[in-house]
């Protein structure tokens, strides 16, 4: 039995060149077994109103797309990496078998479409050949558990990895990885910056925040942010290079306009400072979503400064992520 | 109601004379088949029983029209309704369940008995409907693919189990839902070595619960239990098991669906073998029963998945003492040692007494779940509230270390300053016959048939417990018990026990870490100081050679694959990796 008490939901809102889709369970008190609340993979769809794509799914922690073809959905989930097209509405696949569970992360290569890594409960996983066979893709880290997982956009099989240990950086495909930074420390989430390739930002279990300058390969602490705390998200502004968002429990949504270098709560407008998931939108400089928890997706206009309610009310979102409309972005 | 009253007129009379087997079994699945309004577990029912098929199908769509949801706990039940179909349902109901498998996807879970159940149904379902493609599945697979898969799973299930121990072990809830789906396999699988396999598995689980069978009462440790049936042993569901399988106890009433749906699947092959009957059944003399476990999946904060877990169990009629080597073993609802006492009723009572430090932490949580690190705690109190607080009486704690020889056992603190409930709860019944606190530290109780002296180490007081008895409370950081049972029929009376427990040498200190050595009333010289392998006349414990099981009634050791059921001259052997049993005569 899994006591959850949240809900994941993708959700997906549709602008002009992108679409957003949230990844959140939708239900309290959820144990496995219980009655399910509709939960999984959700869009908005342009006149709005939630839709859900798919399946039910109690655990859905974080999604990709096939840059070749991005209404090609790759979903890290409880019951293994799902292959899904046509946005999520069709040909459901479990891609992997028995030998894995509870999936955390997952991230396509840009640069080599057909190789996909996920992060999971016993390590990191990559296939090579768009996901038909799998093979671990971890020696080197000790303790296996790995939270999230990144490969950066311009180097094929240059990855950051997450893990219960700290943060580790691989620069052949995962064949080897070597420590990066945050020794000790459980890390939550990794992300690299749209603008700068070489900035990298990470976010620990009571650690704060991390940032890499060189690329991935050392990571420094970045202050006080959320340290004591739990971070769980990181969001750039693709329109603005100084702007991050970090979402946390106690710490809410935090803003930076600098680079990291001074952070301000931006939680004026929202229910509680218990934040799972945060993103900007690239279509919309300053649009920032934040999933609360158990209360709803929040959107601001104003990078944070005020926040209105954007549906999913109950939900948690755990993980979400614009996807361009077409090919090549 | 009046069904509750027949069935509650069937199970009266259980002391005087058990009914025989295919009555008790008729009976627990004629009370589903004539409930009104019933779910899957009533059709299920009455397709065995070839009863209302009209209804069967009607109810099934209905079922189905409003959305399956559950899980792996849906996907039993309709896999045994499929299976008991056998011509009864209408084509449309056969459709709708059909469909059923490719609208919706039932999350695959997080531990084994979710896995089990998952896999078996999922095995048994392609099986049923071949050559079918991806599109017809929830999972995308072919059914070619979903067998291939579900039959790993389960074939790497046993042969992990049967060499290294159940991760999710001795869970006298839990165990049905390991029982039933590999009926299910045991009952359905064509291929004969699935089918095989799952036979020799059934009586390899049953043949593990017999072995900790007091008149139906699961004791010894156990991985997962429920806080009401912690206490009250005889509501768990292993009395139905007891009591249907082995004519032993008194069933649950009504007794659980879970037992119907084990007997709708096992079918003709329920009946256990006779050498499992007895092993079940055959108190007359002591012994002491040894196994070794698994923990649950580690994810976190080990080098190893999985560490040992060594078990070890005393039972007499009278009474079982049963224990774990302490630690956390498994997450929330692992119970590491107690005493229970027979009862020729033990129906509403409250037959146990034991210790336990109250721990929670997020750190066992992560240690077990994927939690975030705000989910967690909060998470796990939303089901199981008393998870994280101070009065709780189960769960394993990483300061509680535990030595046992026969019916002796001494469990022994070292709590670090800043533990959020920095002391001993101990459990003590409001149906204790007796209770007496003696002036040398020691306090005397008798339940039932069973004579307990418990010596804490440190001072404590009583506390109220809600639904009953009281909670020795003692908040100090280093501490201990030392526990010694008797029969009462070893002494005249409290005063010859009390007398002969005050002759046995004790000698104890608290700093730097708690150290105990006690002479038994077996005459056995016991050394324990928390932290170290413990010493039983003078011999450290041999945890490198402890046996997968080890007893009179069953052996096996690590990574054999091979279990011998043992009864006076009989032996039945189980061995997994050539699937065959063979019955023989020993010497």
């Amino acid at each position: 039995m899994r006591p959850v008490g949240l809900a994941l939901v993708f959700s997906c809102v549709l602008f002009a060149q992108y679409r957003l889709y949230t990844c959140v369970m939708n239900s309290k008190n959820y144990v496995v077994g219980a009655k399910l609340p509709p939960s999984g993979l959700f869009f908005e769809p342009p006149g709005g109103g939630w839709t859900h794509a798919g399946f039910d799914h109690p655990y859905i922690a974080a999604l990709d797309y096939d840059p070749r073809d991005p209404s090609t959905l790759y979903l890290a989930a409880g019951n293994g990496l799902i292959r899904t097209s046509d946005h999520g509405r069709s040909s459901w696949r479990i891609l992997t078998g028995d030998d894995v569970t509870e999936l955390r992360d997952l991230a396509v290569d840009r640069n080599a479409p057909g190789t996909i890594y996920f992060a999971h409960t016993a390590g990191i996983r990559v296939s090579r050949d768009g996901g038909n066979t799998w093979q671990a893709a971890d020696s080197g880290i000790r303790r296996k558990y790995t939270e999230s997982i990144r490969v950066d956009r311009t180097r094929s099989g240059r990855l950051v990895a997450g893990t219960e240990e700290g943060l580790f950086s691989s620069q052949d495909g995962g064949r080897s990885w070597r420590l990066a930074g945050a020794a000790g420390f459980q890390i939550m989430h990794v992300e690299q910056s749209p603008t700068d390739a070489c900035t990298w930002l990470a976010v620990t279990q009571q650690g704060g925040a991390f940032r890499s300058s060189d690329c991935g390969l050392t990571f420094e602490n970045l202050g006080r942010v959320g340290v004591h705390r739990n971070l769980y998200d990181i969001a750039f502004d693709p329109a603005a290079p100084g702007r991050i968002a970090l979402a946390g429990f106690g710490p809410g949504v935090v803003v930076t306009e600098d680079g990291g270098r001074t952070w301000q709560p931006r939680n004026h407008g929202l229910p509680r400072a218990d934040v799972w998931s945060v993103a900007f939108d690239p279509a919309h400089p300053g649009r920032l979503y934040a999933s609360v928890h158990e209360e709803a997706l929040y959107v601001s206009e104003d990078a944070g400064l005020n926040w209105r309610k954007e549906g999913l009310e109950g939900s948690v979102v755990y993980r979400m992520l614009f996807v361009p409309e077409e090919a090549g972005r | 109601m009046k069904r509750l009253l027949l069935w509650l007129l069937l199970i009266a009379p259980l002391a005087a004379a058990q009914p025989p087997f295919a009555e008790r079994a008729r009976s627990a699945i004629e009370f589903y088949a004539h409930r009104p309004n019933g779910g899957y577990e009533g059709i299920a029912a009455r397709l065995y029983l070839h009863q209302d098929p009209a209804w069967c199908s009607r109810r099934l769509q209905e079922l189905l029209a409003a959305g399956p949801s559950g899980d792996m706990f849906w996907m039993f039940p309709v896999t045994a309704i499929a299976y008991l179909d056998r011509g009864q349902l209408t084509p449309a109901a056969r459709r709708a369940l059909r469909r059923a498998w490719k609208t919706y996807m039932p999350y695959r879970g997080d531990t084994e008995n979710h896995w089990v159940m998952y896999y078996a149904s999922l095995y048994l379902m392609a099986q049923l409907w071949p050559h079918e493609p991806g599109t017809e599945w929830y999972t995308g697979k072919s059914s070619e693919e979903n067998l291939r898969e579900a039959r790993h799973w389960i074939e790497s299930w046993v042969t992990l189990t049967t060499t290294r121990g159940q991760g999710e072990y001795d869970s006298p809830h839990y165990m049905a839902m390991y029982l039933i789906p590999v009926s299910f396999l045991a009952a359905w699988a064509e291929e004969p070595a699935m089918k095989k396999r799952a036979s020799m598995m059934l009586e390899y689980l049953l043949a593990d619960y017999a072995a900790e069978c007091l008149d139906g009462l699961y004791v010894g440790a156990h991985s997962r239990v429920y806080e009401r049936q912690l206490v009250e042993k005889w509501a768990n569901v292993s009395s139905d098991f007891g009591w249907v399988l082995f004519g032993v106890g008194r069933p649950l009433e009504p007794v659980s669906a879970y037992m119907m749906y084990y007997l709708v699947g096992a079918g003709a092959g329920a009946e256990p073998p006779e050498i499992l009957r007895h092993i079940a059944s055959d108190r007359s003399r002591p012994y002491t029963h040894y196994e070794r476990k698994r923990t649950r999946n580690r994810w976190r904060f080990y080098d190893e998945l999985h560490g040992p877990v060594y078990k070890t169990t005393y039972v007499r009629h009278e009474y079982a003492v049963g224990s774990d080597q302490g630690g956390v073993l498994q997450p929330i609802q692992q119970h590491s040692w107690d005493v229970t006492w027979w009862l020729p009723d033990p129906r509403g009572v409250q037959n146990t007494f034991f210790t336990i430090q109250p721990y929670s932490s997020l750190r066992e949580l992560q240690t077990y779940f994927t939690f975030g690190p705000d989910a967690g705690v909060e998470g796990v109190v939303q089901s199981k509230p008393t998870y994280d607080s101070p009065d709780k009486l189960l769960g394993g704690s990483p300061y509680e270390k535990i030595l046992q020889d026969q019916d002796t056992l001494i469990a022994l603190y070292d709590i670090p300053p800043g533990t959020r409930f920095p002391q001993v709860n101990g459990f003590f019944s409001k149906d204790l016959a007796e209770v007496r606190e003696d002036p040398s530290g020691w306090i005397f109780l008798r339940g039932g048939e069973a004579l307990i002296a418990c010596r804490p180490l440190e001072p404590y007081s009583w506390k109220p417990i809600v639904q009953g008895g009281r909670r020795l409370f003692s908040p100090y950081l280093r501490n201990g018990v030392v526990v010694q049972v008797a029969a009462a029929s070893e002494f005249t009376g409290m005063d010859a026990f009390r007398r002969a427990i005050l002759a046995l040498p004790l000698e104890f200190r608290l700093d730097p870490v708690p150290t105990v050595r006690f002479r038994s009333l077996r005459g056995r010289q016991l050394a324990f100081t928390w932290g170290q392998t413990p010493t039983v006349d003078g011999r450290p414990l041999d945890y490198a050679h402890w046996p997968l099981f080890g007893g009179p009634f069953l052996e096996s050791a690590v990574d054999s694959g091979r279990l011998v059921l043992k009864y006076g001259r009989q032996r039945r052997v189980l061995d997994f990796p050539s699937l065959t049993v063979r019955d023989e005569q020993a010497p």
